[in-house]
């Protein structure tokens, strides 16, 4: 039985191992490119006061990621692709959850870690890959040619939809460091506020799915209260027959024992107690080594 | 000599501007004074003294007056200082997580799976939450605060705690301790309106003995409880999910040490830690504001409405049971989840008109539910308004 079990476990293993593997391009990485600005006029300046080229990427999971040792891969036109392998040993490599990194495309590593070795040629269309540690792809985007201090972004962090910004509408801002969609109020607070002012419709949708919930719950305890009792029941049945089977030739032999057994129990329980007591008192010595003879005695 | 008595005298005027005497100010002489009455109810009256105990001491711990500008590094909203570490249990939310632990491993939901209608009780008096959140925004706090504030009514402090530490933490002091002072104060609070609600046939009411429940069904329940519960409101899970486990190590028989630990030591000292810390969070500065009462006021109300709620939902509950099925409506507090005071209540409150009429085991049911309902209750509120 434990081998089926063990075999069982191992199957699942090694279907979960065969399924995560062999991806070209992970579909649910944590970090992704996220904004990619390729003619800077007017943006953004790096921290020696220079405007350069830019790639943000942006970390998705709940938690913070270490980027140390990932590879920001460019390739602009005909030329070949250039690597960038992002150095270990800096605290500012680990993103944040749900943050950015803004990595300066200058071919000025000497400047810092993130000024990366490759440059965007701002009259081609750019390629730019990034790779995990291990030399995963673990996301790429084609950066069309775009107008001075427009970026090719995606729509909202992390959205599959990318798009050109530069505009003065809104959602259309170029967001170096920041969310590609600015959030300018908490739309769920504000929604609440406006459509429910009074609260009754949270108290109605809330109680809903309180009651819903245990409802469920109530169902569910019902048929398996109905379920074990009727279990109990058959077998408490099936108890009563054999019971009744096997009594029909043992009840006189059992009968004897169950008397033997009472008669037993009354003996000894009767034996210890004494009608008269003798009525002499007796003072047990009790000995040990601190009232032993050999203590007591002088030389 | 006349300048080293200089000196003495300007170290002791330097010293004295250190002290607690220089410092104090009517706020804390106040607080201080709420703290004395909490730990006065806790040892005099026996209001839930392990609660009031480690808050009341908390607050006094939190109201001695410093030279804020000292940097001292003692104050519990000074980064880095002892206090502020320990508080991070109640502002990170881990704190009450591991309480639903202990409690899961010490609560006998055997009275609910014996006559699982008794859920709908709980979940009737969730109501008290949602009651004071209309009351809440009626008055004009912002929908996540009137949410933190209106969970004072699910009577359950490490919930209460959980959501304002989320929603409004800001409100966090103040909604966790209305919410361990009316718990304490069940007793005080419910029995006028359970008698208010009900008549003299109604509470003599008889309930059938509740059936013997299996283990089978003890094991499946917490997990069957969470996969629904959570799979409805996944954001009730850091509750629900340590409640139900906790639960699992009791019933399960083979975790005996865990369960041991979980409803023992573990609970203990989380207790502890939350108590003082709660208590010491009440800094006077933070604490003394016109919102305060507002949500002492707020507290009281869900507190009444919660009650009222459970009462009058086992009468309507009642018109469609058949007559043998029929719950004594003294049992509709319970789904107040103060465990275990509210089930204590209806048993007082049925021996004073039956000495023979026993309802503490019917009661236990709607208060375990009252528990579930007010962590999903929570789980809601945290997913809608967060």
């Amino acid at each position: 039985m434990k081998k089926i079990h063990l075999g069982i476990l191992l199957s699942l293993f090694s279907f979960v191992g065969l399924t995560s593997c062999g991806e070209t391009e992970s579909e649910d990485s944590k970090v992704l490119l996220n904004e990619v600005l390729t003619l800077n006029k007017g943006n953004f300046q790096d921290d020696y006061g220079v405007h350069n080229a830019w790639i943000e990427v942006f970390n998705t999971s709940f938690g913070t990621v270490d980027i140390a040792g990932y590879k920001l891969a460019v390739c602009s036109g005909s030329n070949d692709t250039i690597f960038y392998v992002v150095p270990k040993g800096d605290v500012q490599t680990k993103i944040k959850p749900r943050q950015h990194a803004l990595f300066w495309a200058d071919g000025k590593p000497n400047r810092g870690t993130f000024h990366i070795t490759c440059k965007l040629d701002s009259a081609r269309t750019n390629w730019v890959g990034l790779y995990d540690n291990g030399g995963k792809l673990l996301d790429q985007v084609k950066v069309p040619v775009l107008q001075a201090d427009h970026s090719y972004a995606r729509l909202d962090d992390a959205n599959e939809e990318w798009v050109v910004k530069g505009g003065n509408e809104a959602n259309s801002y170029v967001t170096p460091s920041t969310n590609n969609m600015t959030i300018e109020k908490n739309s769920k607070q504000e929604k609440f506020a406006e459509s429910d002012a009074t609260g009754v419709g949270m108290a109605i949708t809330a109680m809903s799915v309180v009651f819903s919930g245990l409802i469920i719950l109530y169902v569910m305890f019902r048929l398996l209260g109905l379920g074990m009792q009727s279990k109990k029941s058959t077998e408490s049945k099936s108890v009563e027959t054999k019971a009744e089977d096997k009594s029909v030739g043992k009840s006189t032999e059992k009968e004897g024992e169950i008397y033997a057994a009472i008669a037993m129990a009354l003996h000894e329980e009767l034996g210890n107690v004494h009608d008269e007591e003798s009525g002499i008192l007796t003072i047990a010595r009790n000995t040990s080594e601190w009232n032993a003879k050999h203590q007591l005695l002088r030389k | 000599m006349g300048e080293f008595i200089n000196f003495l005298g300007n170290n002791l005027a330097d010293f004295w501007t250190y002290t607690g005497f220089a410092n104090a100010t009517t706020g804390h002489l106040v607080m201080i004074l709420v703290g004395l009455v909490f730990i006065y109810l806790a040892v005099a009256k026996e209001f839930e003294p392990m609660l009031l105990i480690p808050i009341g001491f908390g607050m006094l711990i939190g109201n001695i007056p410093f030279n804020t500008e000292a940097g001292l590094n003692v104050g519990i909203y000074e980064e880095g200082s002892v206090l502020n570490i320990l508080y991070q249990g109640v502002t990170s939310g881990w704190y009450p997580p591991l309480i639903f632990l202990g409690i899961g491993a010490m609560t006998d939901f055997s009275a609910l799976i014996s006559n699982p209608k008794l859920l709908l009780i709980g979940a009737a008096a969730q109501f008290g939450i949602f009651g004071a959140y209309m009351i809440a925004m009626a008055i004009g706090f912002e929908p996540s605060q009137a949410g933190a504030i209106a969970i004072i009514g699910g009577a359950d402090g490490p919930t209460a705690i959980f959501l304002s530490s989320k929603l409004a933490p800001n409100l966090m002091g103040a909604i966790a301790v209305s919410a361990y002072s009316y718990m304490a104060l069940v007793p005080v609070i419910q029995p006028p309106i359970m008698r208010l609600l009900t008549t003299k046939k109604e509470r003599l009411m008889r309930m059938p003995a509740p059936r013997k429940v299996s283990h089978t069904e003890k094991v499946i329940f917490p997990i069957v409880g969470l996969l629904l519960t959570c799979f409805l409101v996944p954001s009730g899970l850091p509750l629900l999910g340590m409640l139900f486990f906790g639960n699992l190590l009791k019933e399960s028989g083979v975790t005996r040490r865990l369960a041991e630990t979980a409803r023992g030591p573990l609970i203990d000292t989380i207790t502890i830690l939350l108590g003082v810390t709660v208590g010491a969070s009440t800094q006077a500065s933070e604490f003394l504001t016109v919102d305060s009462i507002l949500i002492f006021g707020l507290g009281a109300l869900s507190f009444v409405i919660a009650t009222t709620s459970g009462v009058l939902f086992v009468k309507l509950f009642n018109l469609i049971l058949p007559k043998h099925k029929r719950i004594n409506p003294l049992i509709g507090n319970a789904g107040v989840s103060a465990v275990p005071d509210s089930a204590r209540i209806s048993q007082t409150v049925g021996l004073e008109y039956d000495p023979t009429n026993y309802l503490l085991m019917h009661a236990m049911g709607p208060n375990v539910a009252g528990v579930i309902g007010s962590a999903v209750a929570a789980g809601i509120l945290l997913g809608f308004l967060m």
